[in-house]
């Protein structure tokens, strides 16, 4: 199939029908199914909630379970936060907006925040008050958490080629999270490589796009922004001065792409307090262009009500 | 089938393009049948168009996306390509009674972004136009069955995981278009995906994308259907500046009849059609609403620039 007709016809020297024959014959070999109809596409827009019902509201159930999720924003604006907390609810049932299994987390950029994981775990009953105790209890969570190194994009590599398949091949991971990407691609190239750079994240992104349909699993990847010096034209507006780093060609890999940034006002509830961030929704298929307001508290992210 | 002239005459135009025994009656074209001009003007008349749901995207088409072409839509992520893919696959559904062509799609879905609830939130508002719009009782009538069901049932999906999967499919589709005569729009979203994975070697990528230009033109003429592709955008440095333009390389570029480029303008969306026979370039706002594919606020705003 990876060949033009006329090829096919020189090197296996035969004849205009039969190469059209061997041609349906390879491309029924090919094909999945027979085109559905719409209405008996089985979709069935499985999502991975956020476990924080304002958050899913705005993402309508959660992220996507077949394709990249990009979450960007500047350094200490709650990226991370967001992703451990989504690590943790991928592991409740699909009825409660998880999806059953484990995340496998992938740190680039920093030592894993453990101890911020342990607390956000003793703090599950709190957040999730709608989930009955005696399963929260149950969900062994610090167990499923599978946490990598990456330094370089070898070790990268050879962590999603061999190990992220075993892991999710057995079940036990539903999530895959990278901790950034904007890391290593901006540490290892230097400005005038840029062709090497791109390449280097079409392999990486197709790579992620294999593992996510292949397991339906979704994945989350964590990206940081350029201050926006430069004017630049046809550039999607956003309501702040940054735009996610990695340009167009990662920009075009990604299905959902969503921005988290801080703002000059705090909120408080009892004993805490916490600076507001705002969620936005730059684009996705399946939601027109959105934000809201969130806090991060000690059990985790939380979106602010309207009303509060 | 046989009609007598008088019967003919009393035939709008629009009836003929779309089900299965107006295409049996029309000749279709054949290779090496001369045919005049005049002909083909009454044909393309045939063919009717796809409307948009965007008055002023209409107007400078000419009347909506042409039939029987080849349109190319480019964009940078998330400026709406895929919106107005979803948005064409309910509008070529609306019924005849109102103007529409009454007929199916199929959707070639390389990178995953075809969401269902998307498709029921646009399918719904355009329910609801048509509802509000009927009048006499044979609009009511049909608008007993133009319902939610029946819009998805006639979308027809297919995933295409890379580009040998889309090639296959393209080669089964002339098939599968023998089985549903109704289809009459062919969305691929996006072409350049799948093309610009897993192919290092440009001459055979320039190869197969040619190929499957090939493939989709004489589809389009052929079988007398609409077809959409959406490709991406890329960078290209010229004279030291970074430029945007549609990814997949100049030759590609020949492939499609209509051109439509997508972009924002400071904070305005805008479409560009860049490449057209029949239309001059011009640029017209719009925008994505939780309803679909709309023109922008203000539509006493028109730019025309020539690029």
């Amino acid at each position: 199939m990876s060949l033009p007709a006329v090829d096919v016809q020189r090197l296996t020297g035969l004849a205009h029908p039969e190469v059209h024959q061997l041609l349906t014959a390879a491309a029924h070999a090919c094909r999945r199914h027979a085109p559905l109809s719409g209405e008996a596409v089985c979709e069935s827009g499985l999502r991975l909630g956020v476990s924080c019902p304002v958050l899913d509201g705005l993402l309508r159930g959660g992220l996507p379970v077949g394709g990249i999720t990009e979450l960007s924003g500047q350094s200490g604006a709650g990226k991370t936060q967001l992703a451990l907390q989504i690590s943790l609810s991928v592991q409740y049932p699909v009825e409660h907006g998880g999806l059953g299994g484990g995340a496998l987390y992938i740190c680039t950029e920093d030592s894993f925040p453990i101890r911020r994981l342990q607390q956000m775990i003793s703090e599950q009953a709190n957040l999730r008050s709608e989930v009955p105790s005696s399963l929260i209890r149950g969900l062994r969570f610090s167990d499923h958490v599978y946490i990598e190194h990456a330094a370089d994009l070898d070790s990268l590599q050879v962590c999603l080629s061999r190990r992220a398949p075993v892991l999710l091949a057995a079940g036990l991971v539903r999530l895959i999270v990278v901790d950034s990407v904007a890391a290593l691609f901006r540490s290892e190239f230097q400005a005038e490589d840029w062709m090497e750079r791109n390449k280097q994240l079409l392999t990486f992104s197709s790579m992620l796009h294999q593992l996510s349909q292949e397991f339906t699993t979704p994945v989350l990847c964590i990206n940081q922004v350029n201050e926006d010096a430069m004017i630049e034209k046809n550039k999607q507006p956003l309501s702040s001065s940054v735009t996610p780093a990695l340009g167009l060609a990662w920009a075009n890999q990604v299905l959902v792409r969503l921005m988290i940034r801080r703002l000059q006002k705090t909120v408080s509830r009892g004993d805490q307090s916490s600076a507001l961030r705002q969620l936005e929704v730059v684009f996705a298929p399946h939601l027109a262009r959105s934000k809201c307001e969130v806090a991060v508290w000690r059990e985790g992210v939380r979106g602010v009500a309207a009303f509060e | 089938m046989f009609l007598t002239l008088p019967s003919i005459l009393e035939k709008w135009p629009c009836q003929w393009s779309s089900g299965a025994s107006g295409r049996r009656a029309s000749p279709s074209f054949n290779a090496g049948e001369a045919v005049t001009a005049l002909e083909l003007l009454q044909r393309e008349r045939e063919c009717g168009s796809i409307t948009t749901f965007s008055s002023q995207l209409d107007h400078a088409l000419k009347g909506g996306l042409p039939v029987g072409k080849v349109t190319e839509i480019c964009g940078a992520p998330g400026v709406g390509k895929t919106h107005l893919c979803l948005q064409l696959s309910v509008d070529i559904q609306i019924p005849r009674s109102f103007g529409g062509l009454e007929a199916q799609v199929i959707f070639m879905d390389t990178e995953g972004s075809f969401v269902l609830q998307r498709v029921v939130d646009i399918a719904a508002a355009v329910v609801r136009h048509f509802s509000l719009l009927a009048v006499d009782g044979e609009q009511k009538d049909t608008m007993q069955t133009f319902n939610m069901e029946s819009i998805l049932s006639n979308i027809f999906l297919v995933r295409c995981h890379d580009y040998v999967e889309l090639q296959a499919e393209l080669l089964l589709l002339p098939d599968f278009l023998r089985d549903k005569p109704r289809v009459r729009l062919l969305v691929i979203d996006s072409v350049a995906f799948p093309f610009r994975q897993h192919l290092d070697d440009l001459s055979q990528r320039t190869r197969l994308l040619q190929g499957l230009a090939q493939q989709v033109i004489s589809m389009a003429t052929r079988h007398n259907i609409a077809v959409v592709i959406t490709n991406q955008m890329t960078t290209r440095l010229q004279d030291s500046q970074s430029h945007l333009v549609p990814a997949l390389g100049e030759i590609w570029g020949h492939a499609s009849t209509t051109r439509i480029i997508l972009q924002w303008e400071g904070s305005q969306q805008v479409a560009a059609i860049v490449k057209s026979p029949c239309c001059i370039d011009t640029a017209i706002q719009y925008q994505i609403t939780s309803e679909g594919f709309r023109d922008a606020n203000q539509p006493e705003i028109t730019l025309t620039n020539r690029r």
